[in-house]
């Protein structure tokens, strides 16, 4: 699973028939600052995932790729490889909260 | 399937039930030119006993990984499929 | 399966249903550099879904792709790491051509 922020949501209209009420969100995900080890930063890549838990925008979430992304009971019959399977409240790296939603703040570096 | 040289091994007290009893191999997969790595270290499950510096031949097939085991339910993917002869 | 360090730890505000009681940790796969001890360079952290009780600091084998599910076969979990292992040991010689 990767650390992903949600960064938007998506509308598509025209959209094939099985995703049809799924609602999509734009999420980037986010890695340890290579550079101090004592926060964390976007790696600048985005994605679409399939929410099935109701999360929103600035969320910090999980997120599961490839075909495990389809072992929901939501997500079965869906052509879809990446999903969000949780809210995220605390990371910490060693004994150091370097997430924590309450502030949602991403302690930057 | 893949080559790749057996660089060394792990060993491991706490693990996924399936992975009793199997050796467990570090290796490095080739590019075409035989010496390149091709991705990261993997481990790989071994049933044939390569050894250090032996080239071998890897497969990706979990269901054949899972029935090599005996196990429906193991993690593991990649294992030793043979020893290419030098 | 990768070889990672434990670094961190992910705890969950809301998880999928089938998420809740999940233990996740954060993990560092480790590249040839690393194995070389050469870390200017870090591969990108992943969580990965943990039963066995890893620390800070473990060395683990991470099952990712759909076999991280396997464990959990007959139920589905959208599971794409798993720690396979702890590792006690990880003995190597790297060869003397490049290992990046």
């Amino acid at each position: 699973m990767l650390i992903a922020k949600v960064t938007g949501s998506l509308v598509a209209t025209e959209k094939v028939g099985s995703m049809v009420g799924f609602k999509l969100l734009m999420v980037e995900p986010y890695r340890v600052d290579p550079k101090t080890q004592g926060g964390l930063v976007t790696t600048g890549r985005s994605m679409v995932a399939v929410d099935t838990i109701g999360a929103g925008e600035g969320e910090l979430v999980l997120i599961t790729q490839g075909s495990s992304a389809r072992l929901t009971p939501e997500t079965k019959n869906l052509p879809v490889d990446t999903v969000i399977i949780g809210i995220i409240d605390h990371v910490h790296v060693g004994q150091t909260c370097v997430y924590d939603k309450e502030g949602l703040a991403v302690q930057e570096g | 399937m893949f080559l790749a040289r057996v660089i060394g091994s792990a060993t491991s007290t706490v693990k996924h039930s399936s992975m009793e009893g199997w050796k467990l191999l570090l290796v490095k997969a080739l590019q075409a030119d035989g010496r390149t790595p091709e991705g990261d270290p993997i481990l790989v499950v071994d049933s044939i006993g390569a050894g250090r510096g032996e080239t071998v031949v890897i497969t990706s097939d979990g269901i054949g990984t899972r029935e090599l085991l005996k196990s429906n339910t193991s993690p593991v993917r990649w294992s030793v499929l043979g020893i290419r002869d030098e | 399966m990768r070889i990672g360090d434990v670094i961190g730890t992910v705890t969950l505000n809301r998880a999928h249903p089938s998420m809740i009681g999940a233990r996740f940790k954060l993990v560092t796969p480790l590249s040839w550099d690393n194995l070389a001890d050469r870390w200017d360079d870090r591969l990108e952290e992943i969580a990965v879904y943990d039963q066995l009780g890893a620390g800070i600091g473990s060395r683990i084998a991470i099952s990712e792709g759909r076999e991280a599910a396997m464990p959990f076969h007959p139920d589905p979990k959208p599971v794409d790491a798993y720690n396979a292992a702890i590792l006690d040991t990880l003995n190597y010689e790297l060869p003397e051509e490049q290992t990046s």
